[in-house]
């Protein structure tokens, strides 16, 4: 039998490469598309973002029907998380409203902490202050804490290091097991979330006596976050799949549209926005440099030493200070990049297409 | 701290959450809201199922109650039987892993005294370096660390934790001052200041501001018992960080004639390793000495035995999920704590999901207490009414009358199968020859439905075979798996040598003592080995052995063999008599764990298939009946569905201009069903005007496509376009 299961994972993941080689095959095979994106007529931004919040629902009452399927679920989760599992909610959709719905009406006996892990950064220390204050509220008002465990208690505070303050959530300051607060963390694979250090101090909250998570995941990778140790005894995970095809409302805040940022139209025109702050003799030296690259454009850019000489010619700088100082602006604004040409000398280049570059220098003139 | 709740939300108010739900979702983290002052008050009275007579009128009245408090009644037994059944199996495995530790454990103690002895006659011995505030200068004899290596021979090091604890729980029951410290203790960032802070924290149990050795030299004076040793047991050397560990070594060694400490480090490699990780230096300092802990085999074998194959109560597993459990084990990094985490779910799932499962509890206790079972059917009938509206049709009193005896039955049935079971795994102990592999065949339903039909009538009572000496002359007329774990014991049994027969014969006595009727079989085979055995005596002493040698060597194999082959019919009587599965036992539901499915899932999330599947296949979960055409993309399917089917087209290069013109064109072709109606539709054009009006501009498209690829990128499944490459995304997955 343990043949069998080791023949079954050998063939998916023959699967798998033969899927992967096949479409790297229609790439070479098949002609390569040479539309841009450009083609596309796009609106503008503000325009855009404004459509995103109207977008019209599709399907909204299987969405409804779908979630009170999973309302029917509540108490057997109960059950899981107080017999010591952490919970892990993945499948298509946003889980937020589904998560917090289930802790709003199911764990209403326990104290619930909520983390947005899509957030861009969150600081893991201050959770972790903000769980053991909660945890240290509860013990205050509960009557079963032994006096002797209360004078060994210290109250949580932010000059506590991180081991300090995961000790006392790990206690055990009451014998009851079923006491323990609910951390739910909303994408614990977010981007702020998503480092090993962070990842590491979630596993230790998670094995702590006195909490409990339940957390989502959206990324297909994001099983690839953790260890067998964190899996096996520190999160000890009970897998749920709940697609929801509810919208990442919050989850996709952070994302640029991908019609929108980056596209070459928006950099012009944020570029254009730039120089016009800038002096006029810095609007002439990105001149200077986006003619160099307009004529030449299959070289790597234009070298720093001639673009100081030119400059110097046309008494647009008078020494090396002031075109770095121009230059710096340039970078910060990233209007131009740094590369090296074939004989290793430093080159500037701007990111924009000829086109690009040919309105940008008609709107400034 | 951000928004709080000052209670928990009442359902006429507004939940916190409701009420700043923007902000709090930008929020870092939030609180929810805040458990009730003593939650206690609100819960149920506790009950437990009756196991007395009077018992059963406080259940009747259960009935009185709203189905509101029947429901967490219910949950509260369930959860009570849950842990009363988990306890009874996480106390087994310590038990087991205890008594597999227990001779290293002794022996690291008593290598502890002597190695504690030898210290202090150093200190005797320099006494006046000692009384110094700082012993500086101790030459290298006694700067030697005694370093106890115990060798866990296991790649995964957390699963011998457990046995860390342990080693550190036993030293402290005999006096020892332990710490338990981890390879996160000794990490670069911290330095060596890491471990002493976690070392002063262990043995002062305040945090210390600055940590020097000074504080412990200090505490360690100030104990009552300190003619005892420090231990610190580092469980996991290959994680360590070699300078600071390093660092630590010499430390200590500086302090060792002031501070005893004895060092114990779990090893997962060999000790050659240490001369890798330590600078020579420390490395001098280190007088080691190897422990061997028992390998993984061995404690899988011990724990499957002790919680699957003896008697649990409450809790079996059926036939695929022991097969499910033992390829998970095997294929998943083949972890003893991944195979109790397995169980565990299935105990939970079980103890959740099977309506008379909690009930077992009751049954068993009053069996125990050896009380009648009169009163109790009607406890359970009360009990199990409550289950659900549904069930409490098919429950009537007489169904639970019948599942007394049953349940009793199952319990007598699973307990001779257990007994078989060992008699097989004690003959068959060996290299390669795991239990679990012998109870994945011992469980199987299809084995035993092979045995011949009616070659043994359902057991019930007492048995009785047709003549005494039937079962050393019985043929098998079961069906045995070629290579089968079985029939290689029914095979090494007939080739077991005489003393290894004998042993093996002991072995079987002790565990058939409570069963009469085979115990004296045993002692019948073991009677005749004795009297074979005898008779070549008697044979030799006559003397003729020079004469007819070779004759009485070849009479012996032959006799010896008999009983060989005896005690293997024995063990074929055995199965075919005894060996009933427990999926063959009537009722077994209720104490027994079927569903694989459902235990995989929980076990291992498939997350990257089944995101690919809810996309690929959204129409099935979202169970709509616009969207049901096969094979063709509608534009009433969820926007983000359609884009990741359309992109499947694709080779790993998705180009944008391309993917979002086909996502528009479905988007704004009308779905088939609908134009098909509108064409019988008399109000035909009246519709097609509305329709055109409704049509979709530009600015809606595109909007939802940026939300569908922000959606793909969110589940991973795209990656961005580069600079290089500004008008295509990469698709990431390929194939489910």
């Amino acid at each position: 039998m343990a043949a069998d299961g080791v023949d079954e994972g050998g063939e998916e993941e023959f699967g798998f490469s033969r899927n992967y080689f096949l479409a790297k095959e229609s790439r070479g095979a098949g002609k390569k598309s040479a539309c841009k994106v450009s083609d596309i007529d796009v609106v503008d931004e503000q325009e855009l973002v404004a459509a995103m919040s109207e977008i019209k629902p599709k399907h909204e009452k299987e969405i409804a029907a779908l979630r009170d399927g999973y309302r029917g679920s509540y108490s057997q989760w109960v059950f899981e998380l107080r017999c010591g599992f952490g919970m892990l909610f993945y499948g298509f959709g946003s889980k937020k409203a589904l998560l917090e719905d289930f802790a709003s009406t199911a764990l209403t006996d326990y104290s619930v902490v909520v983390v947005n892990g899509y957030l861009p950064s969150i600081n893991i220390k201050q959770v972790v202050l903000g769980l053991a204050q909660v945890l240290w509220d509860l013990l205050k008002t509960k009557r079963k804490t032994p006096a002797a465990s209360m004078s060994k208690m210290k109250e949580p505070s932010g000059s506590q290091s991180l081991d300090e303050l995961i000790l006392f959530l790990n206690g055990p300051w009451v014998e009851e097991k079923d006491l323990f607060i609910c951390v739910v963390v909303h994408n614990i694979d977010g981007p702020g979330l998503r480092d090993s250090d962070t990842q590491q101090c979630l596993a230790r909250v998670a094995a702590c006596s006195h909490t409990r998570i339940i957390a989502s995941i959206d990324h297909v990778n994001a099983p690839l976050l953790w260890d067998k140790k964190m899996v096996d005894t520190q999160f000890n995970w009970y897998w749920h799949h709940t697609p929801t095809f509810e919208p990442y409302k919050y989850e996709g805040m952070f994302f640029p549209l991908i019609l929108a940022h980056g596209n070459t139209t928006q950099s012009a025109k944020t570029a254009t926005i730039v120089l016009q702050s800038l002096t006029p003799n810095a609007q002439s030296v990105f001149r200077v440099l986006a003619e160099h690259q307009m004529a030449h454009p299959n070289e790597e850019g234009m070298p720093i030493s001639s673009l100081y000489s030119t400059c110097r010619e046309r008494f647009l700088v008078s020494s090396q200070v002031t075109l770095n100082s121009h230059l710096t602006e340039f970078k910060d604004h990233e209007l131009v990049k740094m590369r090296k040409n074939p004989e290793g000398e430093e080159c500037l280049h701007i990111p924009l297409p000829t086109e690009a570059l040919e309105k940008l220098l008609k709107d400034i003139a | 701290m951000k928004k709080t709740a000052a209670s928990a939300p009442s359902p006429a108010e507004p939940s916190p959450h409701q009420e700043h739900g923007d902000d709090n979702s930008l929020q870092p983290f939030f609180i929810l809201h805040r458990a009730a002052p003593d939650k206690s008050d609100r819960k149920p009275s506790r009950r437990s199922v009756p196991s007395s007579p009077a018992s059963p009128d406080k259940a009747v009245n259960s009935d009185d109650h709203d189905d509101c408090s029947g429901d967490l009644s219910r949950e509260h037994l369930r959860m009570e039987a849950f842990q009363h059944a988990w306890s009874d199996i996480e106390t087994a495995i310590q038990g087991v892993l205890q008594s597999i530790d227990s001779a290293t454990f002794e022996a690291i103690h008593s290598w502890i005294s002597e190695s504690f002895s030898i210290i202090r006659t150093h200190v005797s011995s320099g006494f006046s370096e000692i009384a110094q505030s700082f012993p500086a200068a101790v030459d290298s004899v006694s700067r030697r660390l005694f370093t106890g290596l115990i060798l866990t021979k296991n790649v995964e090091l957390f699963d011998d934790l457990r046995t860390f604890e342990e080693v550190g729980r036993f030293l402290r029951s005999h006096g020892c001052h332990v710490a338990n410290l981890s390879s996160m203790d000794f990490v670069a960032k911290n330095g060596i200041g890491g471990c002493i802070t976690s070392l002063l924290r262990q043995f002062l149990a305040t945090s210390v501001d600055a940590p020097d050795m000074l504080t412990l030299s200090s505490w360690y004076n100030n104990q009552v018992n300190n003619d005892t040793p420090i231990v610190l047991i580092i469980d996991d050397l290959e994680r360590c960080c070699g300078s600071v560990l390093s660092d630590f070594i010499l430390l200590l060694s500086e302090w060792v004639m002031k501070i005893p400490v004895i060092l114990i480090i779990g090893v997962a490699t060999t000790p050659d390793r240490l001369r890798s990780i330590l600078q020579s230096e420390a490395l001098q300092c280190l007088y080691p000495f190897k422990f061997n802990l028992g390998t993984l085999a061995e404690r899988m074998d011990a724990v499957v035995e002790a919680i699957l194959v003896k008697q649990s109560p409450g809790f079996f597993i059926s036939h695929k999920v022991a097969v499910f459990m033992r390829n998970h084990f095997v294929n998943h990094g083949g972890t003893l704590s991944s195979f109790i985490r397995a169980l565990k779910i299935a105990c939970v799932q079980h103890f959740s999901m099977e309506p008379f499962s909690f009930v077992l509890r009751g049954l068993i206790e009053e069996e125990i207490q050896g009380s009648k079972h009169g009163a109790l059917p009607k406890a359970i009938y009360n009990c199990a009414s409550n289950i659900s509206p549904c069930e409490r049709n098919k429950m009537d009193e007489e169904a639970v009358q019948r599942l007394v005896p049953e349940i009793a039955q199952l319990r007598r049935l699973h307990f001779l199968w257990s007994i078989v079971v060992l008699c097989l795994y004690e003959a068959g102990k060996g290299d390669e020859f795991h239990v679990l592999d012998l109870l994945c065949e011992a469980l199987d339903p299809e084995f035993y439905a092979s045995r011949a039909p009616g070659s043994f009538t359902q057991e019930t009572g007492h048995t009785k075979a047709s003549s005494p000496n039937d079962c050393f002359t019985h043929q098998h007329k079961f069906t045995m798996r070629k290579n089968g774990f079985i029939s290689q014991v029914m095979r090494k049994v007939r080739d077991l040598s005489e003393s290894h027969l004998l042993s093996l014969l002991k072995r079987w006595e002790r565990h058939t003592a409570d069963i009469i009727e085979i115990h004296e079989k045993v002692k019948e085979l073991q009677h005749m080995l004795k009297f074979e055995n005898c008779q070549q005596v008697k044979k030799d002493s006559v003397e003729i052995a020079k004469i007819r040698g070779l004759q009485n060597k070849s009479n012996l194999g032959r006799d010896m063999k008999r009983v060989n082959d005896k005690a293997s019919s024995f063990l074929a009587y055995l199965i075919e008599k005894y060996m009933q599965p427990i999926e063959c036992v009537p009722s077994h539901e209720i104490v027994c764990f079927k569903n694989v499915k459902k235990l995989q899932m929980a076990l291992v999330g498939d997350s990257r298939r089944q995101i690919q599947v809810d996309l690929l296949e959204s129409h099935n979960i979202l169970s709509c009946s616009c969207c049901r055409n096969d094979n063709i993309l509608l534009s009433s399917m969820h926007d983000t569905s359609i884009m990741y089917s359309s992109c499947q087209e694709h080779g790993d290069l998705v180009n944008l201009h391309d993917w979002y013109q086909s996502f528009k064109r479905i988007l704004l072709c009308p779905n088939s069903k609908k134009r098909h109606k509108l064409k019988q539709s008399p109000v035909s054009k009246k519709r097609k005007i509305v329709d055109d009006s409704e049509k979709l501009s530009e600015v809606v498209i595109q909007s939802r496509f940026c939300r569908g690829v922000a959606e793909l990128q969110i589940t991973g499944l795209l990656r961005m376009q580069s600079k290089r490459r500004p008008d295509f995304v990469q698709r990431v997955a390929f194939g489910l």
